[in-house]
């Protein structure tokens, strides 16, 4: 029974229920809105199979987002009720890695570009040029809690010490991830995968711009929770 | 073409032996068959425990396995009810029907191949079993170090809900098959998508609040103010440095949250199986998605206001009143649907139904008790350990149950290709349900008794001895019930083993795609191309010939097959 249901028909039906969809040679763009659709949206045909990834990834940061707010609201919470607080002075370092960050978010589009206008080796050449930045910005996150080591700012020696270290820690866990996403789309053979390169740049760019401002908040959290 | 088959989810090949399958296949329906088996042995290892604990609450001089030496240890009673809570909250209740059933009859419900992370599924299989090891292993540590297994353990399984809630999220959104537009969704999916992402946002905050608590107990950090928390406890436990109280507040934290994810499912299973068997559209089906929208929504911020409020504080107060008052509007509209849907109905009373309106029952009977509890006052009259007890098990571990039993019932054939007995199920269920009665209804009236303040102490000591005689009645209520589940057991393996294939591929007459395909489903699900689907899920016709139209048929096929 299954078996009968054609091609031809399936289109009739799609077409038949289309509401508002796009046109029939259209591939259906954008309305990925998380989970709220009114209703009209259908999987139509030519859909791109890569559009999965996309979604899952901006799911997957609204999750992350929730964790960090969940630590965002307890480091508000502990430091209203409690009267052993010694703000952490952030130190120097830090406002160079933020830069650091920050570009290589500049050259992680320009490597997007190139790969646009397919121009292969300035791909791999700002692609690189990324991941590099983003190992120097987590050796620098590395020096910088040696520093606060050295000045005797240990995890455990204040409430406000052990939020510095876990927003730090946690986010450089996740920007293990970024590096490592960059490098599998730089070094991966994608002629017969079933996602393009540019597909796999494009969704790894979303984590990485996602991180890049994740550390601006959550500095921001810590400069002005002081 | 439509993109049904990209190739993407290519599951293992077929001459891969059984082990291999059983531990890499990245297949939707092994993944969710082995979530159900973990789900069956932890309900049954579950309700051993509860028997266990009932009988030494009942005769503390026996001597009970597991128990021995219990007035010493304090804290191994408290770690045996965390296991119990544990096994049966994790691994039964938001196991078997978000991630069992899910994983199972999602992609079948839509007219998918495979769910749109198949690596991602299997993983999240392996960090659930892992994280059931580590929370049985944590009973028996000893309890400082247990607490540290446990916390991991749950945030390993935390994770392992996240990546399923992610898979399940993104599935619904993008493999639907085409013409399954959203109001076409069976209730079941709506549940499964809607309960995703509501995990999606819990799971993240517990992970955070476990990695703090956890960096707290082992790094010595200072998330949590431990000077201001052991202020307020027992000053004669603090001294001893064992907190019984601790493993129960670490439950405590979790099961409010956990509630919602354990009950959205089953409200999807009551609305289907009670449409199906009642042969008639689910009455006001909108409004039910829009009820279960509703439980989410007021679920996460009843929940998420409580944890920010408190910054995750797992030894906060807990507010049982907000949590029990916050379901109560979409729960009325759920139950008037079930209730308009079931009216005048032609009943097919299946065992399978009888579960099914098991659930509602069970659900109103401990949705009243909910009412005390919401009031701040009456609260505060009545909320004794056995009353919220009495209470949480009717709504969420019961009635839970009851959907996951009648959901397997109904779905049995698709996953096996047999039906389970009729006989044996239905004398299960009467067994089950009159024992279920049994035992949590006395257990309110143990905790209005024996606990009021309001009465002269003369007559609370007349009450004691009443209540001694309730709480040996419940103890054997509870040996009762568990015991008849091994007709259960029974029923399960012998059908499975006697393999009564089913004649029809469709044995309920039911309307969704799952249906249309042989029984139990095929390998690959809908052969090579997508089914394509014509009409909503639940339409049941009144007037003659067959009663009801496949979501599947085209308007000439259905004409076709009346004549």
């Amino acid at each position: 029974m299954p078996s009968a249901t054609s091609t031809k028909e399936i289109e009739l039906v799609v077409e038949h229920t289309g509401g508002g969809g796009g046109g029939g040679s259209l591939p259906p763009a954008g309305g990925s809105g998380g989970g709220d659709g009114g209703g009209g949206k259908k999987p139509g045909k030519g859909q791109p199979p890569s559009k999965r990834y996309f979604t899952g990834m901006v799911v997957g940061i609204i999750s992350i987002l929730m964790f960090f707010m969940a630590l965002a609201s307890a480091f508000l919470v502990r430091k209203g009720t409690s009267g052993d607080w010694v703000p952490v002075r952030i130190p120097m370092l830090l406002w160079i890695n933020t830069a650091v960050l920050l570009i290589s978010s500049g050259t992680l589009e320009l490597a997007r570009k190139r790969l646009a206008k397919g121009d292969g080796a300035g791909f791999k050449t700002y692609w690189l040029l990324t991941t590099a930045l983003g190992v120097g910005f987590l050796i620098g996150q590395v020096v910088a809690w040696r520093q606060l080591a050295q000045q005797g700012i240990y995890l455990a020696t204040n409430p406000a010490n052990s939020f510095f270290y876990i927003f730090t820690g946690a986010h450089a866990v996740h920007l293990i991830g970024g590096i490592a996403a960059l490098g599998y789309v730089a070094r991966r053979n994608f002629s017969e995968a079933n996602v393009t390169r540019s597909v796999a740049a494009e969704v790894t760019s979303y984590y990485w711009h996602f991180l890049d401002a994740l550390w601006l908040f959550l500095l921001a959290l810590l400069y002005l929770g002081k | 073409m439509v993109s049904y088959d990209d190739g993407a989810n290519s599951h293992p090949s077929r001459q891969a032996g059984f082990l291999s399958r059983a531990l890499f296949s990245t297949h939707h329906k092994t993944i969710g068959l082995q979530y159900m088996w973990l789900a069956l042995a932890s309900v049954l290892v579950g309700m051993v425990l509860s028997a266990l604990l009932r009988m030494h609450t009942s005769w503390p001089d026996t001597a009970i396995p597991f128990l021995a030496g219990i007035e010493n240890a304090p804290e191994k009673y408290a770690a045996m009810r965390l296991l119990h809570g544990s096994l049966m909250v994790f691994f039964v209740l938001t196991a078997a029907p978000q991630m069992g059933f899910g994983n199972f009859l999602l992609p079948l419900q839509i007219g998918a191949r495979e769910m749109a992370f198949p690596v991602l599924n299997r993983l999240s299989f392996w960090m659930t079993f892992a994280s059931l090891a580590g929370m049985t292993s944590a009973f028996f540590l000893r309890p400082d170090s247990g607490v540290n297994v446990w916390l991991a353990s749950a945030s390993v399984f935390c994770l392992a809900g996240l990546f399923g809630a992610l898979n399940f999220v993104t599935t619904t959104i993008e493999s639907r098959a085409p013409g399954m537009s959203l109001p076409r969704m069976p209730v079941t999916v709506w549940a499964w998508f809607i309960n995703a992402i509501l995990s999606m946002l819990i799971f993240s905050v517990l992970l955070a609040g476990c990695c703090a608590v956890l960096s707290d107990r082992l790094l010595g950090s200072e998330f949590f103010s431990t000077t201001a928390f052991l202020a307020n406890q027992p000053q004669n436990l603090v001294k001893q440095g064992s907190l019984p109280i601790l493993w129960q507040r670490l439950f405590w934290y979790f099961a409010q949250a956990e509630v919602y994810v354990a009950m959205l499912p089953c409200f999807g299973f009551t609305t289907h199986l009670v449409a199906t068997f009642s042969r008639k559209p689910v009455w006001r089906e909108r409004l039910v998605v829009l009820a279960l929208c509703g439980v989410g929504v007021v679920g996460f911020c009843v929940w998420g206001y409580h944890m920010f409020a408190t910054g995750m504080n797992p030894y906060a107060p807990l507010v049982f009143a907000v949590l029990a008052s916050s379901l109560g509007v979409p729960a009325a509209f759920l139950l008037a649907s079930w209730l308009g849907t079931l009216w005048n109905a032609r009943l097919r009373l299946t065992t399978s139904m009888l579960f099914a309106i098991g659930f509602i029952s069970l659900f109103v009977a401990g949705g009243l008790s909910g009412l005390f509890l919401a009031r701040h006052d009456l609260a505060k009259a009545s909320v004794s350990e056995d009353f919220v007890i009495g209470h949480f098990h009717l709504v969420m571990g019961v009635a839970a149950t009851f959907a996951i039993l009648g959901a397997l019932f109904f779905w049995f054939p698709k996953m096996f290709g047999c039906c389970l007995n009729e006989t044996l199920g239905k004398v299960h269920f009467w067994m089950t349900f009159a024992g279920v009665y049994a035992i949590f209804m006395p257990m309110h009236w143990l905790g209005l008794l024996t606990q009021s303040h309001l009465f002269a102490d003369e007559q609370r000591i007349a009450l004691a001895s009443a209540g001694a005689s309730i709480r040996t009645f419940v103890t054997v209520a509870t040996i009762w019930t568990v015991s008849a589940q091994g007709v259960f057991v029974f029923n399960f393996f012998y059908s499975l083993l006697a393999r009564n294939k089913v004649e029809q591929d469709n044995p309920w007459a039911a309307t969704t795609l799952e249906w249309s395909v042989a029984s139990p489903a095929p390998e690959d699900n809908f052969g090579s191309s997508a089914p394509a689907v014509y009409r909503g899920a639940y339409e049941f016709l009144a007037e003659g010939g067959k009663d009801f139209a496949p979501q599947h048929l085209s308007p000439e096929q259905l004409t076709q097959e009346r004549q």
